[in-house]
């Protein structure tokens, strides 16, 4: 469930923390060591905390409920 | 009883009720203006809100491109997916200020015309007049926080605003917000000399398509409806309720958006649906999701899915659309579709009216952006009678700032903390966290789920009814006094508390509101009275707390 840290990428400034829109991660205990997830299922998937982590750490995963549909296109009609 | 514990009060002319698109441009007007603007923000404003990493569109009249006689755009932004309730005096001011808040934007930076021009493109129709600017929202809110915090304004994160407090005179005293900073959440009292209400969209009061998983949303989830409770509980006016709506996107994952896609909804032989396009147009997109819901209900019933169908984009068209969604806050669409093997030339995506339905109207404002009660104001998402997105959000967001600056001159400021609703704010909410936590008293998520149950099957999009909503209304009332009961551990929990009283609070408010509308108008479908009445046209219905509890009324749309 999102959003996943890579600890040894993470440098623990906790930004992510500060800068959730929908507080996924709650009240941290201590910086300098990656955040715990206190709500992930509360995870909008807008992407702050991935587009704004100084070290790249975050990435975002869509839990199976969320999966879009897509089929393939019918072949293109040949034009021109 | 012990209590929750409080911070000693602060003092402010105009405080800020959020720190989304609305806040921060009434902060920034009022702070130019020379008051001293406190904004209370229930995460960080960096990153709050329905804009919190971008949006696509802001519906903006410029004369150059539109003409100096605004009539024909006025018209197609009233049948656009933002017309109907609005009123049309607060839609004149809009339109002779929106370019002057564009203008400000592209000042500031934000990406207003990232290739050269303005440029109007999507939710349009072939041969009529294109109305929605297509911009690059990505750092607007990083961009607004900077320039609120340079002109002097105090921003307080992670403190989410609660409750207007108002003297013996019903004017308005200051608000009460929450100090969330701590694993414990504190009371913080803020006196003021006016309070702009700017919480954004209620978007946790009907279920989502994915029940459940109800941070499965388009607009930002923490978004509820606490601005339209506290102006209710203030005794303000609040208007159009009744109506509800759906929104349209990608199947399942509900922040997909539409209006960036550039591509023909199609049958699943690639067949178009709607009668705009054929082909995909950068320049109109396809109105059909955004003026024909039905399309979706109607076909699914047929046994017919509805795609998105891109896979006859041209390259550049293609690298534009990728511009676009990169830019309203779809990255997280993007990287999902890639990791699922998507390619947009191959394949076409469902698409959906995804919710259980959503709350219409809210505060009402005059063309101040006033209120009914001395001293408050509102703006953006959270008003009634006036809807227009962003643009919205920026334009009357402004106007709030310069109308509450201009109020709290001369004025001075009250101990608001010792103010009977202070007190009865305290003991009512210490409660909360003096329950015991345990599986005793019901959590914040049970009660959530609960309110959406009610809210989607008997308030819905779908079928109303007398019975229907008589029923639903008991049923809500009856779980209303489990709200009572909620208990949370921590700031995170005690924060959804308060989101779940204010959502009780407004589906009552929708349910009275519907019962009144006896006609059927729109997606307030009334299978009783499947008519649509012409003597209701133009007109409006409001709620407003009495001794007797809500009472509804109507009244006219401004001409």
């Amino acid at each position: 469930m999102p959003p996943i840290i890579e600890k040894d990428k993470c440098i623990g400034c906790h930004k992510c923390v500060d800068l959730c829109p929908v507080d996924v991660y709650g009240v941290q205990e201590k910086k300098g060591c990656p955040p715990v997830i206190r709500y992930p299922e509360e995870c909008w998937h807008c992407n702050a905390c991935v587009f704004d982590c100084p070290a790249k750490a975050i990435r975002l995963r869509v839990p199976a409920p969320l999966a879009m549909v897509f089929v393939d296109a019918p072949e293109r009609k040949r034009e021109n | 009883m012990s209590g929750m514990k409080q911070n000693p009060p602060l003092e402010c002319d105009v405080l800020v009720a959020g720190g989304g698109v609305a806040g921060l441009m009434a902060a920034i007007a009022a702070a130019d203006r020379g008051a001293k603007v406190i904004v209370a923000e229930k995460a960080n404003s960096k990153r709050s809100g329905s804009g919190a990493t971008g949006n696509d569109h802001f519906l903006c009249y410029i004369p150059e491109v539109h003409g100096e006689d605004p009539s024909e755009f006025i018209q197609e932004m009233e049948s656009s997916q933002i017309g109907g309730n609005n009123d049309m005096d607060l839609v004149r001011r809009y339109v002779d200020e929106c370019f002057d808040r564009v203008k400000d934007w592209d000042a500031w930076g934000v990406g207003m015309r990232e290739h050269g021009d303005w440029e109007f493109n999507g939710h349009a129709k072939p041969g009529h007049l294109k109305v929605w600017l297509k911009y690059a929202g990505r750092e607007q809110k990083p961009i607004f926080t900077r320039e609120a915090l340079k002109r002097g304004v105090t921003i307080l994160n992670h403190h989410p605003f609660a409750e207007v407090i108002t003297g013996e005179d019903g004017t308005v005293a200051g608000g009460i917000c929450v100090d969330l900073t701590e694993e414990i959440p504190k009371m913080q009292v803020i006196r003021a000399k006016s309070v702009v209400l700017a919480t954004g969209n209620v978007n946790r009061l009907f279920g989502s398509r994915t029940m459940g998983w109800m941070f499965n949303m388009a607009g930002c989830p923490s978004d509820v409806c606490t601005g339209r409770a506290a102006a209710y509980r203030a005794g303000a006016r609040l208007v159009n309720l009744d109506m509800t709506g759906m929104g349209a996107g990608c199947k399942y994952f509900n922040r997909g958006g539409k209006a960036t896609w550039i591509g023909v909804y199609s049958d699943i032989e690639g067949k178009p649906l709607g009668p705009f396009v054929t082909k995909p147009s950068k320049e109109y997109g396809d109105l059909a999701g955004d003026v024909w819901r039905e399309m979706f209900t109607l076909k699914n019933s047929q046994g017919e899915p509805v795609f998105m169908n891109c896979s006859e984009i041209q390259d550049e068209d293609l690298d534009y659309m990728l511009w676009g969604l990169t830019n309203e806050g779809n990255v997280a669409t993007m990287d999902h579709l890639k990791e699922e093997g998507f390619d947009f030339k191959k394949h076409m995506v469902e698409f959906d009216a995804k919710d259980g339905g959503s709350l219409g109207g809210g505060i009402d404002i005059d063309i101040n952006a006033g209120c009914t009660v001395p001293g408050l104001y509102a703006a953006g998402d959270e008003t009634g009678n006036f809807r227009a997105d962003m643009g919205g959000a920026a334009t009357f967001g402004h106007i709030a700032g310069v109308s509450a600056a201009e109020y709290s001159q001369g004025k001075e400021n009250r101990n608001a903390e010792q103010m009977p609703a202070a007190a009865e704010w305290l003991e009512k909410h210490s409660q909360i966290l003096e329950r015991p936590a345990d599986n005793s008293c019901p959590s914040w998520k049970e009660l959530n789920v609960a309110v959406q149950q009610v809210m989607s099957d008997y308030c819905g999009p779908y079928v109303r009814s007398e019975h229907m909503m008589q029923t639903g209304l008991t049923h809500l009332k009856r779980l209303q006094k489990q709200v009572e009961r909620m208990c949370a551990k921590n700031s995170h929990e005690f924060m959804r508390c308060i989101e779940v009283e204010d959502m009780f609070l407004m589906g009552e408010l929708a349910f009275y509101s519907a019962m009144e509308r006896k006609e059927t108008r729109g997606r307030h479908r009334r299978v009783d009275y499947p008519f649509t009445n012409s003597l209701l046209n133009q007109k409006f219905v409001t709620i407003e707390k009495s001794d007797k509890g809500p009472s509804v009324g109507w009244r006219d749309k401004h001409k």
